[in-house]
This record gives C-alpha cells, structure tokens and sequence, in this order.
C-alpha cells in the first residue's frame, strides 16, 4: 500500500500541487447535474423575486454567488487534495479563530450571531466550517491510518468535531451544528471505525436525547411541538408549517405554472425565496416538477460517493463522502421540513435558496467533491499506455 | 501494476459505501413518496386551501327599497349618496401640513385623524376617513385645493335617508347593526355589520327592502385590507390593499337594490296629527273605516329615525333610545290603555245583538249602582244620575248605570266573545312590528293569572259580578290600543265588518269580514254616537267639541282612571291641582260614515284627564283638516276624469 502511494507520487510528479488542466479530466456527469441544478436554482428564484422584492433582483445576485463559487470549485479542483488535506490544519484553526471572532464581533441576524463583517462583505464562519471540518478529518483518519479501530483514537475525531460545534451551538445555529454530527459519523463510517464503538456512540446519543431536550431555547422546543400539531395555532406559529403544507399540497400533479404561485406570490408564505424555496416549485411545477428536481438532487449526490469511491486514496475518498454528506444533509433536511416530516429549523436547499455564503459552500463541495477523483482518468490513461 | 483503490482499502470498505448509497436511495424514496402524498393524493384538498387563502370577497352593499308614501310621488325614505373624505398617506409626504390645510375648508377631528395616521403608518395605502358624510359646499372646497391636498379623495357610499324626519318616524323605523343573536339566525344572507331595519316598516319588512348586496372577489395577499374606492358614478371598485400593492379583481356581481314598499300613510295628515299632539303624550290613529288603510298613525313625542343612520349623532340617538318618555314607541299600536267609555259603543251592539236590551230599553240612573241593591256602591259619573235613559241618550250622555246594568246581564262570557269581534284583546293584524294585543279579562284569564298566586284562595281568583261591572264600562284589567278602538269604531261606520288594518297598499283589496252585527244594531249605535257629537240635541253630548260644520260625525268619548277615584279627591276639581301621572286618560273614537272615504279616527291623549276636553277637539281637528284638506283635491280629480272623457 506504501508502495502503490509512492508509485503514485512519482507518476504525479509532472502534474504539480497545482494544475488547471485538472478542469478538463473532472467528471462530466457531475459537472452537468451541477450545472443542471444551477439553473433551476436560478429560474426559481427568479420566479420567486416576482414577489420577494430587492433592488437587485435575487436570481442577478445569485448569479453572482455562482460566479464566486465556482471560482473557488475551479481552484479546488484545480488543486492536488492530498496538498489542500495536508493544509486541513490551518484551515480548521483559523475558522476555530472566526468562530470565536463571531462569539464577540459577530452580527445578529435574526436572533443568531452567525456573522462576520468584512468592509462591505458579510460571510458566515459556520458555512466554511463545513468544508473545513471535512478536510481536517481527512487528514486524521489519513494520519492514524487503521488507529482508527482502537477507541481512544476514535474517541479524538470527536474532539476535533466537537470544538467547532460548541462555538456553533452558542451562536445559536442548530441546523449547521447538526449538520456536524452526520458528516463525523459518515466519515467515521467510511474510514473504518469499529462498527461498535460508533453503535455506542449513536446509543448514547439517543439515550441523552432527553437531557438536550431540556437544552434547547424556548422557541426551538415551540417549533418541535408546533410540529406536532400545526393546526392548533394555524395563524401563529403553526403559520409557517399549515401553509407550507397547503402550497406543497396545492401544486397537485402538474404545478399551477411557472411564476404561478398563488401562495407564494400572494406572501401567504414566508421565506419562499430562502428556506422554503422548494415549496414554490412544488406548487408552481408540482408533483413532477418536484420529482425531477429530487431525481438530480439524487444523482448528484450518488455520483459523488462513486468518484468518492473511486478516488486513489482513502483520505480522497473521505473528503467526497464528507462532501457529499453535507449536500445530502441540506437536502433531505430542508425537502422534509418543507414537506412537513421535520420540524422547522433554518437549513437552505444547496443551489435554490437564496443565500451568498452557502451557495459558495455549496459549490466548493461540489468542487471537493471533483477534485478527489480527477487524478483517476489519469491513471486510466497511463495504464492504457 | 495498480490494483483498483477500492482493494488498497480495510475489508469492509466496499460494503460500507454501498450502504451509503442504499441510504441516499431510501430517503430518496421518502421524500418523493411524501410528495405523491401531499400533492396527488391530497392535491384537491390542499388546491381548495389555497383558493380560499387567496381570494377574499369585497361586499357591496345593496341600496334599500324606497319607501313611499299613499301617493307615489311622495318618498318618504330613500337613499342618498353620501360622500365621505378619505386619506392615503402613501400619496402624501406631510399628512400634517395636509391636515393643516384641511382645517382651512373643513371642519373635522385633525387630532384624531392625525393620530390613526400615526397608526396605520406601517400600511401607508390604508384609507383614513378625515371626515364622514361632507356637504356639497364642503366639498367643492376641497376639490377646487385638490392640487395641494395629496392624498386627499372622496368616496361614494349610499346612506339611508329619511326625507320627513321624525314625521311618521316609529311608523317607518331606522336602521342598526345586526346584532349577534341575529346574525346567528339570519346566515348567510347577514353578515357582520350589516345594517337591519329596527322598528316600523323597516323592521317588518326587512326581506324585501334588504336587497342583494353585491360582491368584488379579489385576489389578495395574506395581509393586508383591500381597499374600496368609487367612481365618478359612485360605483365601488378596488385596486390596492393597505400595503399599496395591487389586488386582480376575479369576479365582481352588482348589488341589487331592495323592492320599494307603498305605504297607505297620508304623511300630512300624519304630520298635522302629529302637530296637533305636540307637547302631549298620546296616539291619534285615522283608519279608513271601509278598507281598514292606515291613513295616520300619529304617536307624540317622536324621534328622527335620520339620527340613526348619520354619522356623529351619538347623542340624539342616546336620547332617543334612554327617554323616559319612549319616543321610539308608537303609542298608537304598541302601547295599551283602559279604553273606558268608548267601550260603551261595542257594549252596547253586544248587548242589542243578544238580545238582552232593545233600542227602547230603558234603565234608570240615580247616579249610583248597587247590585241586587245591595253592597258597594258603583257611581255614574255624573253623581247627580241621568235618570230614565235609553240606549241613544246612554251612549250620548256616557250613562255609566245603564251600562253597568247591560253589563250584568250580559255577563263575562258573552262581553268577552263580543269584544275578540270588534279585535278588543286580539292582534289586530297590523303588518308592523310588536304590536301590543291589550286584554279584555275573562273567568279563565282571572283564574289563571291569580291562581298560582293563591292557590287555597279561591275568593282571590273567582270571577265576581262586580268584576262584571268594572268591565262594563271598559275599566277593571281592560287594555287596548288606539288602533283597536279604531278597529271597533270602524265597524259602526261600515255596516257592522270587522277591518284588519293594514298599512303596505299591497294587502288592498282589503280584508274585511262579513257584518257580525245586523244593520239594525249598527244604526242604534250610530244613533247614540251621533247624538254624542250633535250640538242641536238637548242636553248635548259629551262629543259636542266633534262636531264639523257640515258634516255628519258621531263619536264617542272616553276618560279611563289611573288610580281609584278616592285618591283624586284630595286634590279638589281643577285639572291643574292634580299630579299628572295620577290624571285619567282621555279617548274620543269618532267616524264619519257618510264621506268618502269614510273614516274611522281615535284619539288619546295620555292623562288628558277629560275626553269630552282633551280628546274631541283633535278629532275634530283631523277630521276637518282630513276632508276640507281632501276635498278640492278630489274635485280636481272629477273634473280631470270628466276633461278626459
């Protein structure tokens, strides 16, 4: 196994750390669902800044974020993994450095002090934690190698999550901190854990369950009871979920046509062009408009764990799964809530809302999720040779 | 050289990233199975939540029936536009500066508007009255500075109006919010805030002057109050909500106005009766004695039924509903009274169809009555005593004795079917609200109410003689209106039928019954009642103050007691010594049988004391003015037709 690395590095030898040729022999089925998923992305909001009033329209600002994002994908890629994990460290440090800069100099948006200010820029530390965190845990599985099977080296990869879901929580932001949790077990899964210890883990997880439960702030258990029974209090808090249900719900089969909205557009749901985007293209496309959508949710995703898999070493392998993990959790956790299977917590669906900080989170997974397996044509290629 | 990666790697790895990819499936499958759910299988259910999320119905009110009077160029309700001035702050930089020029033209609560500005800032396109119902010069004032009034504009709303004020005002009744209790009953056709008729015609014929209000559905946004407009023909419609944002209007049905009613009031010989009770309590009702049309219901003191339907008229509304002397009351149907003498006049029909008297009859009156001679002592009212009289001198002269003396003979049972005949102690069958029905006692009546009172005490709820002889002469329990006395007296002016008096033209032809008493008793009554009025008759009647040149009237007059006679005494003979509330009612009933159209009228004034002084000259007031008012205006009509032949 040392050996084939060194093989390895040898035929790399000529490509470089950095090389954007890396461009050309990313896989095309990804780019393409990515490609297909920022369009729709882009058609809805702009079909939601029908009534979602800004100067600049939405979809143009969005469009913009695009442009960001994928700037910092194509450095990914472009990028040699195994050079960016070896930087895993710093890049965990210093978001380490802005959480706590947040803890005292952060912005307040709607109750949470999740922001930065940079001159005019606004970005949150939390979404770059994401990525950030994904890295570092490459690069400790990639340094403990098979110590991963022995508890106390298992017990640590839960210290190196922990510290930035502390600083989270205390923002707070429940949504990102939770999102932490899966992406450390997938990678802990797929790194090759004991099978147990994480059993245990996820046991005493549930087991604690009622102690968090005393945690939590007074509205985020209103939400959870509100989820409960919606009807009970239909114009206040239950609002929000009773008329997502009834625009999710109202799309029947065919949708009621692009820009069509009657929910939506008439304000009787809020946040149609943020967190609850997807129920305006549930009811303006309906039940297929919807379906299709998941379908490229779905293969995206799918084809991210078979390049993660297909990646020439584990540490790549983790950084695609890791990746992958976050889109998936976004995904499933917003489309459920805006179906009614979850209660409400403020997670954006990668690609439709709108948002600047996580559309680049977004892109750069999708980069991530790339870059892990660019290197593999290569290899094809020399083995034809 | 290269194995695949996946064999570089632990054991298990192949296994663990397939499960990967079982999950993504799984969950997969769940959202897209919650979405077939949610969307086809309950589509419909949802679609129809979202279309009542999003279209609101904008009422348009209905403008009322009319309400006419006997003649149908005479309106005597309708409705008129009202303009009211509104204010959109949305269109104004300073609505301060705004109010300060207003105050210059008009006159309104700038505080007051000043501070709803203040309130309904956060949705600048809501309409703030500035002020309700402006006149026409207000109004041009304020259009002639519209350039420096932005956001200033008026709307155009219809508003009941009652164009002979408080002439005939319980008659026609006014208009108030629907109550509570009401709604609950009256859905869907009510909604909340909708204006009802209350009292009179209003009331009672609500369904056919409420109309259809008309309805604007709109497509509006979760928050947020469409706001009405009108235009230039006061035709409402609607564009904006109170955030500004602009509403598509879906469907809009028209109102449609109420059906008019035609009323048989004379509204000026209403209003000269009116004029003629003014300063008193009391009830002059003028029926027409064929038919049974209400020509006049007069009832003093009265209320201007406008005040309920204007803006800012909170105290004469307070007062009209809080008076002690009840001016929203119509005395000539909704109140009753002891009819007193005038009963004499169905006493003595009674007495002559049953045969217990003739017209020859005589019965002597020493102005006292004792039965079989023996007991307490009944008086006349004249204590002196009228001595041997017969039936025509009897209903004349108001011999008490001799009607205690047919009273006895006659007895309870029969007295009280005699009077259920001439509508005595039963609805009439006015078509107005609340009538009152009076009462004329009976065995049954006295035993039931008295009874569970003293239930081992028969003496207390037996019916005696004497109780007999108090209802003779239209005392003891005796109730009844102006309107039924009128009834009765009609009766004697129209061979002996029963009238059901009706005030919508639409129950014409009458209803009248057939003669319940034969022409012989009808002219034997008549006889005493004209020879009540007749001046040329010696000694003259208590009516002689009836009495019309030219015209043959007969009458009878009433002076029903409050309180026992003895507790009068203290106060020696002048009216004027005597406390008001403890003065008798004073009645006079009178007709005219020989005009057309024969009338019947009735008049009481409350604690008049006398109805030979007090009630007999307002019926001959009205029946002068009716007829001498009438008369050329009927020859005018004789000689158009004959012109037109």
């Amino acid at each position: 196994m040392i050996s084939a690395t060194h093989d390895i590095d040898i035929m790399d030898a000529h490509i470089g750390v950095f090389n954007y040729r890396n461009l050309f022999r990313a896989d095309r089925v990804l780019m393409g669902l990515a490609l297909a998923l920022v369009i729709v992305g882009v058609l809805t909001l702009y079909s939601a800044s029908r009534s979602a009033y800004s100067e600049i329209p939405y979809y143009v600002k969005q469009l913009v974020f695009f442009g960001v994002g994928a700037v910092l994908a194509a450095l990914i890629v472009s990028f040699d993994y195994r050079f960016l994990i070896s930087f895993a460290p710093f890049f965990y440090v210093l978001c380490l450095v802005l959480l706590i800069l947040v803890e005292f100099f952060g912005i307040t948006v709607k109750g949470g002090q999740r922001w930065l200010g940079v001159g005019p820029l606004t970005f949150q530390p939390s979404e770059l934690t994401k990525l950030a965190l994904v890295y570092m845990l490459a690069w400790y599985f990639h340094i403990i190698q098979h110590r991963i099977r022995s508890l106390p080296f298992f017990l640590l990869a839960f210290v190196i999550a922990g510290i930035p879901i502390v600083f989270i929580l205390r923002q707070p932001n429940l949504g990102t901190a939770a999102l932490l949790v899966p992406v450390l077990f997938v990678m802990l899964y797929v790194a090759g854990c004991k099978r147990w210890h994480l059993a245990a883990v996820i046991l005493a997880g549930l087991a604690a369950i009622p102690v968090a439960w005393t945690q939590l702030e007074d509205y985020q258990k209103e939400r959870v009871r509100t989820f409960g029974n919606p009807a009970a209090d239909a114009r206040g808090k239950g609002w929000q979920t009773v008329q997502t249900m009834i625009t999710v719900g109202s799309g029947g089969m065919w949708g009621k046509g692009f820009r069509e909205g009657t929910q939506t557009h008439l304000s009787f749901l809020p946040e149609h062009h943020t967190d609850f985007i997807f129920a305006l293209l549930a009811e303006e496309m309906g039940f297929q408009g919807a379906v299709v959508v998941l379908a490229l949710f779905g293969g995206l995703l799918w084809r991210g764990i078979v390049l993660a898999r297909g990646s020439p070493e584990l540490q790549g392998t983790l950084v695609g799964v890791g990746a992958v993990t976050i889109l998936a959790f976004h995904v499933f956790v917003n489309i459920a809530i805006t179906i009614g299977l979850m209660p409400v917590t403020g997670i954006p669906l990668p690609f439709l809302s709108y948002g600047g900080t996580f559309y680049v989170t977004t892109m750069m997974c999708v980069g991530a999720m790339l870059s892990v397996n660019v290197r593999r044509g290569l290899f094809s290629e020399t083995d034809g040779a | 050289m290269l194995d695949h990666p996946e064999k570089q790697r632990y054991p298990e790895f192949p296994k663990r990233v397939r499960l990967l990819g079982i999950a993504l499936f799984v969950a997969l499958c769940i959202l897209a199975g919650r979405l077939w759910q949610l969307q086809v299988i309950q589509g419909e259910h949802y679609n129809r939540q979202a279309e009542s999320n999003r279209l609101r119905p904008q009422v348009l009110e209905a403008p009322r029936g009319m309400i006419y009077g006997r003649d149908s160029s005479i309106v005597l309700a309708d409705n008129r536009a009202a303009t009211d001035l509104m204010f959109i702050q949305a269109e104004a930089d300073d609505p301060e500066a705004v109010a300060g020029r207003l105050a210059e033209l008009v006159t309104f609560d700038a505080e007051a508007f000043l501070e709803q500005v203040h309130e309904y800032r956060r949705q600048p396109y809501t309409q703030i009255p500035i002020k309700r119902d402006i006149s026409r010069t207000a109004l041009t004032r304020v259009e002639e500075h519209s350039y420096a009034l932005p956001g200033v504009f008026t709307v155009v709303r219809p508003q009941r109006r009652y164009l002979y004020g408080s002439t005939g005002g319980q008659l026609l009744g006014y208009l108030g919010e629907i109550g509570p209790e009401e709604l609950r009953e009256m859905r869907p056709t009510y909604k909340m805030g909708d204006r009802i008729g209350r009292g009179g015609i209003e009331q009672y014929y609500e369904s056919r002057l409420h109309g259809t209000d008309g309805q604007l559905l709109m497509n509006v946004y979760a928050s947020g109050v469409p706001q009405v407009r009108t235009d230039a023909y006061g035709r409402p419609y609607i564009e904006t909500d109170s955030f500004g944002r602009r509403l598509r209007q879906e469907t809009q049905y028209l109102p449609e106005s109420g059906e008019s009613v035609h009323l048989t009031l004379d509204i000026e010989l209403q209003a000269f009766a009116e004029r003629l009770l003014e300063g008193e309590r009391g009830a002059i009702v003028v029926l027409n004695a064929e038919t049974g049309e209400v020509l006049a219901m007069a009832s003093q003191p009265t209320y201007d039924p406008s005040v309920f339907v204007k803006h800012g008229e909170n105290e004469a509304r307070r007062d009209a509903l809080s008076d002690t002397d009840e001016p929203m009351k119509n005395r000539g149907y909704q109140d009753t009274y002891p009819p007193g003498s005038i009963f004499k006049i169905a006493m003595a029909a009674a007495a002559l169809e049953e045969g217990v008297v003739s017209r020859q009859t005589e019965h002597f009156c020493p102005g006292h009555f004792q039965i079989n001679n023996r007991g307490r002592r009944w008086h006349c009212w004249r204590r002196s005593g009228h001595g041997h009289v017969a039936m025509d001198e009897a209903l004349a002269h108001s011999c008490d004795v001799y009607f205690y003396n047919i009273g006895l003979e006659l007895g309870v049972d029969r007295i009280h079917e005699w009077m259920g005949r001439f509508s005595l102690g039963q609805s009439t069958g006015i078509d107005l609200p609340r009538e009152h029905t009076g009462l004329i006692p009976s065995r049954e009546w006295k035993r039931e109410t008295r009874q569970p009172h003293y239930p081992n005490e028969p003496w207390e709820w037996n019916w005696y003689d004497g109780d007999t002889v108090n209802l003779s002469i239209g005392q003891g329990a005796a109730a009844s209106t102006p309107l039924q006395a009128a009834v009765m007296t009609a009766a004697f002016l129209n061979g002996g039928r029963r009238v059901y008096p009706f005030i919508n033209q639409e129950f014409g032809p009458a209803r009248v019954s057939e003669p319940f008493m034969s022409p012989e008793t009808v002219e034997a009554v008549w006889e005493g009642m004209f020879k009540c009025v007749e001046k040329d008759d010696f000694p003259t009647g208590t009516g002689i103050r009836a009495q019309v040149d030219g015209l043959a009237v007969g009458g009878k007059t009433g002076t029903s007691q409050n309180v026992a006679l003895h507790h009068l005494e203290q106060y020696g003979d002048d009216v004027e010594d005597i406390p008001y509330e403890m003065r008798h009612h004073a009645w006079f009933v009178a007709g005219v049988p020989d005009e057309d159209p024969p009338i019947a009228v009735s008049v009481l004034v409350e604690h008049g004391h006398s109805g030979s002084r007090a009630a007999s000259p307002l019926a001959r007031e009205v029946i002068d003015y009716f007829y001498t008012y009438r008369a050329p205006s009927e020859a005018l009509l004789v000689a158009k037709s004959e012109a037109e032949e």
